[in-house]
């Protein structure tokens, strides 16, 4: 059974791909829990997969639309929209300089 | 009058043939919140007046607590996280929304583990809320407010939902009822969001009546909730009146590791549906610690993306304001989906998942319904969470497999432990036939009016 270890390259790495900043006792503290997770789940190689399908959803339905001239009933004016933003200006959300 | 302990449809009867208003009854319901919130920590936000006007319907005047993580408009809503903290949504769940219709009156929000991770309500930015049986001990989670709430009768019913065993768990640690339905009977539009393939709204209360009734309102296909299936809800009130002799399967591996305490009183209760001439046939089911791994990375991979949408540009307060518990269960998330992983962990916990769902497709061919206990150990001493590095998880292991499988489950009050705690019965259905869970539960209730467990907890409360 392998060991999982993340390193904390590791776990900077993914803090970064979440958009989490954490402190470096966080970072140790995640790492340790992280990693004991991860060996625990790694009971499910004691099942056997071979040529099993995987589920993605249990109500076995598939593509469900919205009729295309159906009317929403449920949508929102900007001012609700923008309500609880808190950078907003002439019903834009303000957000960071990209270019 | 004596309104203590009353259920929702007594209360029901009293409003509309006029023996007390809307107005007398939310105030009655408002002195109780100001007495005893203060200490349970149950409510986040109460509504200070009755804020729906409707006159006809099949609820009203009735007071219902509502989790914090359904969107009710105009009306703040947390997730009990500090990120949402002053989020009022600008729409109304569809959940909410159907029993509003009806003339529902919504009496405040309820406490929970923020983003509903967790299984003590301790992950909460707001404080814990305490187990109105001993108020030194966690109620159960995430929907341990709404749990909390029902038993010591600050509301005669409430809303949860129900992701990993959210419902099923606070319910069994408060005494008090709760049904997860089949995945995709109710609408999740409106819900914020924690694992798109596992929650489910689902009604908690005092009564199996009441939440057959609650759920006989809100079930059904949503147009907005493109998972909700097209099966005709049913007349639960009147299908659990049906004298149905059941076939019951019990699963030894669902007493893997359980208190004997509980176990004493689940083995009480399977004399007694012997004894009303119900079925008992032992069966065996895949082991509910595989489906605590299966659970653990799919939900932590669901939640790391659901939760990406908060980025404080749109609403709300910005990523530095998640706490210990989500950001852990982000990283986790994030980890099993990363690139190199994803085969590993995430499609291999999906094929296992396969393998869960044909299981019970197994098993259910032939019993109707399977039953066992439904935690491991009763309520909890606050502080345990710490011990443990998935703690949610693993405290709801009996009740992962039935979220994995998206099958119905229950939990209902059978008796006390030896510390005075409740102890819940877990019963897992077939596929959107909630109404053979709720009727075993019927007759259960009838038979033995659950020990009386409810009322000497609502007692408690005088």
């Amino acid at each position: 059974m392998k060991k999982s270890n993340l390193s904390k390259k590791e776990v900077i790495h993914l803090a970064k791909l979440a958009g989490l900043n954490l402190t470096d006792k966080e970072i140790e503290d995640i790492r340790k829990k992280l990693s004991e997770t991860l060996n625990y789940v790694d009971n499910l190689n004691q099942l056997n997969t071979e040529s099993v399908i995987p589920t993605s959803q249990t109500t076995d339905l598939v593509n469900i639309f919205f009729q295309d001239r159906e009317k929403n009933t449920r949508g929102l004016k900007p001012e609700e929209a923008l309500n609880n933003s808190k950078n907003k200006k002439n019903n834009y959300f303000i957000v960071k300089r990209i270019l | 009058m004596k309104l203590l302990g009353l259920t929702l449809l007594e209360l029901k009867s009293l409003v509309e043939t006029k023996k007390i208003s809307s107005k007398e009854l939310f105030e009655y319901f408002l002195k109780r919140i100001k007495k005893y919130n203060p200490k349970l920590n149950g409510y986040l936000t109460v509504c200070d007046y009755p804020r729906n006007n409707i006159a006809a319907g099949r609820l009203v005047g009735i007071p219902i607590a509502v989790k914090d993580n359904y969107c009710t408009k105009g009306i703040r809503t947390t997730a009990s996280s500090k990120v949402l903290d002053d989020f009022i949504p600008p729409y109304e769940s569809t959940v909410t929304q159907k029993l509003l219709n009806e003339g529902m009156i919504i009496m405040g929000k309820a406490n929970m583990d923020a983003w509903a991770h967790g299984a003590s309500t301790e992950t909460s930015d707001y404080g814990v809320t305490k187990n109105p049986w001993d108020t030194t001990r966690y109620p159960g989670g995430s929907s341990g407010g709404t749990a909390a709430i029902i038993s010591s009768y600050l509301a005669p019913a409430g809303l949860g939902t129900d992701t990993g065993g959210s419902i099923r768990h606070p319910a069994s640690w408060c005494g008090i009822v709760g049904l997860k339905p089949s995945y995709g009977r109710s609408s999740r539009y409106g819900l914020v969001a924690m694992g798109s393939s596992f929650d489910c709204p689902g009604p908690m209360g005092t009564s199996v009546e009441d939440i057959s009734l609650l759920l006989q309102i809100f079930a059904g296909k949503d147009p907005y909730d493109a998972t909700t299936v097209n099966i005709k809800v049913p007349n639960y009130l009147k299908e659990i009146k049906l004298n149905k002799k059941i076939r019951i399967g019990v699963a030894e591996e669902y007493f893997d590791g359980v208190d004997e305490g509980i176990k004493l009183n689940v083995n009480r209760a399977i004399k007694i549906f012997t004894k009303m001439g119900h079925e008992i046939k032992k069966v065996r089911l895949i082991h509910p610690k595989f489906s605590i791994s299966v659970y653990t990375i799919l939900q932590r991979a669901e939640v790391s993306s659901n939760l990406s949408r908060f980025d404080g540009v749109r609403y709300a307060n910005n990523r530095t304001f998640f706490e210990k518990e989500a950001k852990k269960r982000i990283m986790l998330g994030t980890y099993t989906l990363s690139h190199g992983y994803y085969d590993a962990y995430y499609k291999h916990a999906q094929k296992i998942r396969t393998l869960i769902v044909n299981d019970f497709k197994r098993i259910f061919s032939e019993v109707d319904l399977v039953i066992g206990p439904n935690t491991p150990v009763t309520a909890l001493k606050i502080g345990e969470f710490k011990k443990y590095p998935f703690f949610g998880e693993l405290m709801d292991q009996l009740n992962e497999p039935a979220s994995v499988a998206g099958i119905p489950a229950i939990s209902i009050p059978i008796g006390l432990d030896k510390n005075n705690l409740p102890v819940g019965l877990q019963i897992m259905g077939k596929y959107f036939n909630e109404e053979t869970i709720l009727n075993l539960a019927y007759q259960f209730e009838r038979e033995t009016e659950f020990f009386g467990v409810i009322k000497k907890g609502v007692e408690r409360y005088k």
